[in-house]
């Protein structure tokens, strides 16, 4: 998550038109290039084989990352089945949505 | 959306005692109401968010903020400092005012850049540094929105 949220900021930084309002209300993005580097530590710090799954994943939806809410999969918008870890409650556990394939997770 | 539709009791802290800028970031997401997981996440996406750029704007001010997945949908937060402290500020100043936005990578309101607008519109606002200062009771901090 902390990768996908990474990434998202990147997303953001590179957008001009984004990174000209934030310097409009006042806050200067002077060391923006420090988030290449930040980005280089936490995916050193991941799984190799989640890690090539996450890229995969990145390179067909913007976002490899999908929220479950009341067991739909919020990036396909399919019910995850219903032995689903994820629908059951379970803690740490690392699902795939079986329609799209993104990494879910759950929010409270 | 209004500012003071955002702010209620239970997110506003007239009394941070952090010592550190990053004690004042996680007492603000404590202000969220988060689980422990969330709060550690979130604190370091805020932290990151910081070494690109201080959000501390001056003149007493500062607006942490980030996107970050832990949240569905758009949370701030208020917390006064009265002594102050150090949040690396454009002005060099200590900060007082703190408020912390927080939204999820993509909201369908859009709510993340004009809030973020406001707080900072906000900011500048005349003598609005002294009117912050002298609250006693978080429903002051609310009235000041509602004149905002």
């Amino acid at each position: 998550m902390f990768l996908q949220d990474l990434l998202c900021l990147k997303k953001e930084i590179q957008d001009f038109q984004v990174v000209e309002k934030y310097e409009e209300m006042g806050f200067p993005l002077d060391k923006k290039e420090q988030i290449e580097e930040t980005i280089k530590e936490v995916t050193a710090q991941l799984d190799p084989v989640l890690y090539r799954r996450f890229l995969r994943i990145a390179e067909k939806y913007d976002r490899p990352l999908a929220p479950v809410k009341n067991g739909v999969c919020y990036g396909c918008f399919v019910s995850a089945p219903t032995g689903s870890k994820l629908i059951t409650q379970a803690k740490d556990v690392i699902e795939f949505c079986n329609h799209c394939g993104r990494i879910l997770y759950k929010i409270n | 959306m209004e500012l003071k539709e955002l702010f209620d009791h239970s997110n506003v802290s007239l009394d941070l005692k952090a010592g550190s800028k990053d004690e004042v970031l996680l007492e603000l997401i404590d202000l969220l109401k988060l689980e422990t997981k969330a709060k550690e996440m979130l604190f370091k996406m805020l932290k990151k968010r910081e070494n690109l750029g201080s959000t501390g704007i001056g003149k007493s001010f500062a607006i942490p903020h980030c996107r970050s997945l832990v949240v569905d949908k758009l949370n701030v937060g208020f917390g006064r400092h009265k002594q102050g402290l150090d949040f690396n500020s454009i002005d060099g100043k200590p900060a007082h005012f703190f408020f912390l936005i927080v939204a999820p990578p993509i909201e369908i309101s859009n709510y993340y850049l004009p809030v973020l607008g406001k707080v900072a519109q906000f900011c500048k606002t005349q003598d609005i540094g002294s009117k912050l200062q002298k609250l006693e009771r978080v429903e002051e901090f609310l009235e000041l929105l509602n004149k905002a």
